[in-house]
């Protein structure tokens, strides 16, 4: 009865790694969440920007966006970050996403915001974890399609990333 | 690790029409990250960590976010929202094990 168990619990444990390894994210996501997870992937900086914008021309926000974090976090594993953008929110004229990306993070993409016009102002702040020092970016999208970006340094003394 | 899932919203007490009204909302989660083993590679498994957060206010969507793991053990979200009229504010907050949690917040004029 138990080495009947055994076996069975073996089998059942293969067919789960088998199916991580399909799945190749570096999430280990069960097949019906694959696309919940599809954000967050474990590639490097450039290709998450590949994937997400696809080479569109990004201007300089720094006018407009302005990106609050941390010159030096103390501790990588919450860091304050703001990201505010001066936008007028009328129904046709308004930010429709704002990305947060950590370019030193194994999984570069943090969040992304999709906003309303209702929300009455392009604001979001969270607290999220970076891995080491390097560069982070607010990318806004308008809801003309256009892209601005800006980015910040910040110095990790402790790293907050275990992935 | 019974408090897993429990919100808490802040909004301002003092509130007028048309004002737009910062909201920050806490959850208590543990936002598993990626554990490796000894050779570096990925432990393959269902991470529970949230991935989107949804806020609706009078039953429409003011703001989601689609988090990664990078973001913080019980993490702390702010957004905005235009106030127009009394109703009910709701965060929700769901993560990768089918976990729904959600915070309501009633908007009342002063």
């Amino acid at each position: 009865m138990t080495g009947y168990r055994r076996v069975s619990r073996r089998t059942a444990l293969k067919t789960l790694s088998a199916l991580g390894v399909a799945a190749a994210c570096g999430l280990g996501p069960m097949p019906p969440r694959a696309s919940a997870q599809a954000l967050g992937q474990n590639e490097s900086v450039d290709d998450a920007m590949k994937r997400l914008f696809g080479g569109k021309a990004m201007k300089d926000g720094a006018a407009t966006v302005k990106l609050d974090v941390p010159l030096i976090a103390e501790n990588g594993a919450v860091v304050p970050i703001s990201v505010s953008v001066d936008s007028p929110m009328t129904p046709t004229n308004y930010v429709k996403y704002i990305y947060v990306v950590a370019d030193k993070n194994r999984i570069p993409v943090v969040t992304r915001v999709t906003l309303a016009p209702e929300a009455g102002r392009a604001f979001m702040a969270a607290t999220i974890r970076l891995g080491e020092s390097g560069d982070v970016r607010a990318i806004v999208e308008q809801s003309d399609g256009s892209l601005l970006a800006v980015k910040r340094e910040v110095k990790v003394t402790v790293g907050g990333c275990g992935g | 690790m019974s408090d897993i899932g429990k919100v808490r919203l802040r909004v301002p007490s003092d509130i007028k029409p048309g004002d737009v009204v910062q909201v920050r909302a806490l959850v208590i989660h543990p936002m598993e990250r990626i554990e490796r083993d000894a050779q570096g590679k990925i432990i393959q498994k269902n991470y529970n960590y949230i991935n989107k957060v949804i806020v609706t206010y009078l039953g429409k969507s003011v703001a989601t976010f689609d988090t990664t793991q990078n973001v913080a053990e019980n993490p702390f979200f702010t957004f905005t929202f235009k106030a127009t009229s009394p109703g009910q504010l709701k965060v929700q907050f769901l993560d990768t094990t089918g976990g729904r949690y959600e915070g309501v917040a009633d908007i009342k004029f002063s």
